[in-house]
């Protein structure tokens, strides 16, 4: 095997890569999903709602709204400057507190306060906003809320929105598509119109080709995965260790297309192979949006052990030495398949020359 | 009239190694024998035309010289180095042209030949000048897709040769081809033997390999049927002798006058001392005719 030559190899594909509708696909893909599904659900992991505020009084307002935990309370100079922000929708909200505004509602008058609402927020936002400031004015004017309200949780605690377990169908469809797809269509289209064999007959070999169309893959699926995440706040302040993960999980989808590519002998086989065993592929996502199935069914599809890992730590927070023991599988898996690959392309290699 | 062996002796490089040294070699789809104890030489220089029809072994035979497949028996020397044991460096110095027109669509013809020179590790290569010897120099930056077939073809060959190549395997050089282009073609092909690569060229076109080849091999069924130089198989096949045509008044005569034949330079001085001569043609046998001979049935 000689790196230099898989590296042209990528090269290659990474020059092809603009005229491929496949890449186009596999770049748009995270986009795509991410739109239908904020215009459906709502944005996964909603950032709380911003509110701007102008003090030009020191009012307890303030203070007291940075302390909220569901709500990002930023001061802001003037009111003018607020407006502009309110506008250009970096905050929800604005609220501007003039001087003497607490002494003013202590004292049981009724000042104006004025209070500016985004056009782009959403209408759960203003009520949240709203309701939260009216709480805070009448903190401040001592007065008693007229009812107790007592909450009782009900349901599941652990019950995590529908919107937040369609993380992994990003995350796969994301990775899936650069990682399994790509490579496996590019061998067939290569095996199909024989460009292969004319590789073939160079000092390059189908290890330098594998590579140089694997790394590609792992890399273009790797960024994807990159992106989907943060384009949906998916991080959990942990992106090293959620990079890392998707880049096992490309590797593993990147090996398992090389092995479909180099065995399907025409792209109506490849296809069909997938629509058959798409199914094993996204297993684990239909026990994710499904909780209320047997959990334990999944961890027999490879792809559970490293989207399982990214859902942990995005939705609940778990560190990397939380789902270590899922990584490790997953790594154990790449490196069991890397001989699987290797026999198949052997195989393929012979029959791409027994065939006329 | 099966050949067991043929050993043709040109002349070889300087060390006494033939380029391409091929000694009883066979190989089998399953239960069927598709090269069975073919043995052939081609030296440094040489244009070796492979005649044969359509599932004689020719490819097959091609493949085992490329690396693709394995000899079941037998064994492949080039350049002095063992098939398939030392096949990464003998691939090195191979040019291979295939009859499938196995380029890449989407890339431009320049970049083709680019990605290839790297493969074999050819630095600073520059495509302009083969391709203006394959007659693309104004298509360097089109894309292969927007290429004639024929352009594609001369583009298989361009790509054949961006590491100068010691060995050139050709299969169908000139198919799809105007005669024009192909006229090309074979000149190039010259020019390589001349510059010292020996050439393997399949061919169904006989004309070209009678043209182009110091030693032709008839293959059928597997086997190698002869070797030989075109002259010497239309000498030992063939009958020379002289077509001459005459007018007489209304009717048009025609004398077949065998050239071996005694007394046939009497007959042709009086025939073509006659009135109305019209036209006196040459004939031999062609390598078509000596294959059928060989074979028992044609090229196609």
């Amino acid at each position: 095997m000689s790196l230099q030559r898989s590296w042209y190899v990528f090269g290659r594909e990474l020059k092809l890569s603009p005229r491929s509708p496949l890449v186009f696909f596999a770049i748009a893909m995270p986009f795509l999903i991410t739109f239908l599904i904020s215009s459906v659900f709502g944005s996964l992991f909603d950032v709380n709602p911003r509110l701007g505020v102008v003090d030009e009084g020191d009012s307890a307002i303030t203070a007291a709204a940075q302390q909220l935990d569901g709500v990002d309370t930023t001061v802001v100079p003037d009111a003018g400057t607020l407006k502009a922000r309110v506008e250009a929708h970096d905050f929800d909200a604005g609220l501007v507190l003039p001087a003497g505004f607490d002494t003013a509602v202590r004292s049981g008058e009724t000042p104006d306060l004025q209070f500016y609402i985004s056009g782009e927020s959403l209408a759960s936002t203003r009520v949240i906003l709203a309701v939260t400031t009216i709480d805070l004015v009448r903190g401040v004017a001592g007065d008693q809320p007229p009812v107790t309200v007592v909450v009782t949780p009900v349901g599941d605690e652990d019950f995590v929105p529908i919107s937040d377990r369609l993380l992994p169908t990003m995350v796969i469809y994301a990775v899936m598509i650069a990682a399994l797809f790509l490579p496996a269509a590019s061998l067939v289209d290569e095996r199909e119109k024989r460009t292969l064999d004319a590789v073939l007959v160079t000092p390059a070999t189908i290890t330098d080709v594998l590579v140089g169309k694997g790394t590609f893959a792992v890399i273009l699926a790797t960024i994807m995965g990159v992106v989907t995440l943060a384009l949906n706040n998916a991080f959990a302040g942990q992106p090293g260790t959620m990079t890392l993960i998707l880049f096992i999980g490309s590797v593993m989808l990147m090996l398992m297309g090389l092995a479909l590519g180099l065995w399907a002998k025409d792209v109506t086989t490849l296809y069909t192979a997938i629509k058959a065993g798409g199914i094993v592929i996204f297993l684990p996502v239909l026990f994710t949006l499904f909780p209320g199935l047997p959990q334990w069914i999944p961890k027999f599809v490879p792809t559970y052990y490293f989207l399982q890992p990214i859902y942990d730590i995005a939705i609940h927070g778990d560190t990397f030495a939380d789902v270590l023991p899922e990584v490790l599988i997953a790594v154990a898996i790449c490196i069991a398949l890397v001989p699987l690959v290797a026999w198949v392309a052997k195989r393929s290699e012979h029959e791409l020359a027994i065939t006329v | 009239m099966i050949a067991d062996n043929y050993r043709v002796t040109t002349p070889s490089n300087p060390a006494g190694i033939p380029a391409i040294d091929v000694d009883d070699i066979r190989f089998s789809y399953g239960d069927t024998l598709a090269v069975e104890d073919v043995s052939f030489t081609v030296a440094p220089g040489e244009i070796l035309g492979f005649l044969g029809p359509n599932g004689a072994g020719k490819s097959t035979t091609i493949k085992m010289l490329t690396g693709q497949l394995s000899p079941e028996a037998g064994k492949i020397s080039i350049l002095g180095m063992d098939m398939p044991g030392q096949r990464e460096k003998i691939q090195g110095r191979l040019g291979v042209c295939f009859e499938e027109k196995n380029l890449y669509l989407s890339m431009t013809g320049s970049e083709n030949l680019k990605f290839f020179a790297k493969l074999f590790g050819v630095n600073e290569f520059a495509p302009e000048p083969l391709m203006e010897r394959v007659g693309l120099s104004t298509r360097l930056d089109d894309r292969v897709s927007e290429y004639s077939k024929g352009m594609r073809q001369r583009l298989m060959l361009a790509r054949s040769l961006v590491n100068t190549p010691d060995v050139l395997l050709l299969d169908e050089p000139t198919a799809a081809l105007d005669p024009v282009s192909a006229i090309g073609v074979r000149d190039i092909i010259r020019e390589e033997a001349a510059r010292g690569a020996a050439v393997l060229l399949t061919t169904h076109d006989m004309h070209e390999a009678d043209d182009l080849s110091d030693h032709v091999a008839f293959i059928n069924q597997g086997k190698i049927l002869t070797i030989d130089t075109p002259e010497n198989l239309k000498l030992k096949h063939g009958t020379r002798s002289v077509r001459i045509r005459s007018r007489h008044g209304d009717d048009i005569d025609e004398q077949v006058i065998p050239l071996d034949d005694e007394g046939a330079e009497d007959r042709i001085r009086d025939a073509v001392s006659t009135e109305g001569l019209m036209t006196i043609h040459t004939e031999e046998a062609t390598l078509e005719d000596i294959f059928v001979e060989y074979a028992g049935r044609g090229l196609t």
